[in-house]
């Protein structure tokens, strides 16, 4: 499984000269399973670059929105495979008892917002909710499951050739709890990072800007840490940042994060902060011979 | 491993923050949280007591009727509540561990979700007295 950052801001996308390093894109992770298969993790304005990094040729490809800001969609009609008729678009998200996901996607691809409708795409796309219970694309088992933030929101766990990666870039567990002391069922979230190979979550805010933005639907970094603790997740990409920090501001943060994660008894190289551009090669794991017993 | 609603974790969440005494159970009916003005009025904190069936919760706290029998589980309002998916509303008085009767009146209502009912909360209040009328 190889999976590459393609954007990784929140809220808004921050082009300038002082996040050019860890980028001005919102959220979208491109994920490439061991059997080939695509899947991008939310269509923030990162995917434009996914799509452009495509080659022109028939494509099949999921995009599997955690929720429907924006910042995670916005990008969809600016995706290139969508404008080519050989491409095959599914589009998993979270079910709603408003509006079905492709009417709720279409009120952004639609006038006066967006130049195109839904059903000009040239290509072959289909919307559908995520089920309740894991389902298989390719080579990978998915696994969705609702999150506290605002409004119907899912985390993803994608799990291939031994591996696991979870994905939950708007995340608030630490609403009303301390997740130090809940038990691990009663954690939002935790099914889908436990012991994950590579956890990509919600680090937004700076300890000291939380508590202006509590009820938000966002991490700071103390609770994406202790998240991370408690799960038992190997690796951990803090991701969402907040489109005020510039590079310096997140080189600090990244700082801060390494030292609050070794006093946590972690090991520095295993968390860091979400460049854009960032890619994580998970090769296949071997089961065990001796598990055959 | 298996994983909580999210609508119950955010009402554990949200019932943690309470002073008013407030209990939780899952799609099953089984009690899974109070937060501490409930263990205040019970004279036992949650995590003293821990989850418990029926029996166990119905020996140690009651409820009782005006008679000082004890209701059945079924008549619960928070058993009706997750069982029928509709509010209820009920008067009774339960005992603290240290013996103390304490009447009380129950709201509960149904944790109504995408995927059906969750579970559903009851909050507890003092009886009013008669003639308080609100």
């Amino acid at each position: 499984m190889d999976v590459r950052l393609w954007g990784t801001r929140g809220s808004i996308p921050s082009p300038g000269p002082e996040t050019i390093r860890y980028g001005g894109n919102t959220s979208c992770v491109g994920v490439t399973l061991s059997d080939g298969s695509l899947l991008a993790l939310d269509a923030g304005t990162g995917i434009r670059n996914l799509g452009l990094s495509l080659p022109d040729e028939p494509t099949r490809l999921h995009i599997l929105l955690t929720h429907l800001h924006l910042d995670h969609i916005q990008g969809l009609v600016f995706f290139a495979p969508a404008f080519r008729a050989q491409t095959e678009i599914v589009i998993w998200g979270p079910a709603s008892p408003e509006a079905s996901l492709r009417d709720r996607i279409g009120r952004y691809i639609s006038a006066p917002l967006s130049p195109v409708e839904v059903r000009e795409l040239p290509c072959d796309v289909s919307f559908r909710h995520c089920p309740e219970t894991e389902w298989e694309i390719g080579s990978a088992r998915i696994h969705a499951a609702s999150v506290a933030h605002r409004g119907p929101t899912l985390g993803y766990r994608i799990e291939d050739g031994g591996n696991s990666l979870a994905y939950i870039p708007d995340h608030e567990p630490a609403l009303g709890a301390d997740l130090d002391a809940l038990e691990e069922d009663w954690i939002s979230g935790f099914a889908l990072a436990r012991d994950a190979s590579l956890l990509i979550h919600d680090g937004q805010y700076a300890d000291r800007e939380y508590p202006e933005h509590v009820g938000w639907g966002h991490s700071s970094l103390s609770h994406a840490l202790s998240f991370a603790r408690r799960t038992g997740a190997e690796r951990t990409v803090l991701f969402h940042h907040d489109p005020l920090h510039t590079d310096e501001q997140l080189d600090e943060l990244g700082e801060e994060a390494k030292q609050a994660w070794t006093e946590l008894g972690g090991e520095a190289e295993n968390i860091e902060l979400g460049v854009e551009g960032a890619g994580y090669e998970l090769p296949a794991r071997v089961p065990s011979a001796t598990a055959t017993g | 491993m298996s994983q909580r609603p999210l609508e119950l974790i955010l009402a554990r969440n949200l019932m943690s923050a309470l002073s008013t005494p407030a209990f939780l159970v899952d799609e099953g009916g089984l009690l899974v949280f109070y937060n501490d003005a409930a263990g205040l009025l019970l004279g036992k904190r949650f995590e003293e007591l821990g989850t418990v069936g029926a029996d166990e919760w119905g020996a140690l706290f009651g409820p009782f009727d005006s008679e000082g029998e004890p209701i059945p589980y079924d008549e619960l309002p928070l058993v009706v509540a997750v069982r029928n998916g509709r509010p209820a509303h009920a008067t009774f008085a339960i005992r603290s561990t240290d013996g103390t009767s304490h009447e009380v009146e129950v709201s509960a209502f149904p944790i109504l979700t995408a995927h059906g009912s969750q579970g559903a909360i009851a909050v507890f209040w003092p009886a009013a007295t008669n003639g308080t009328g609100s």
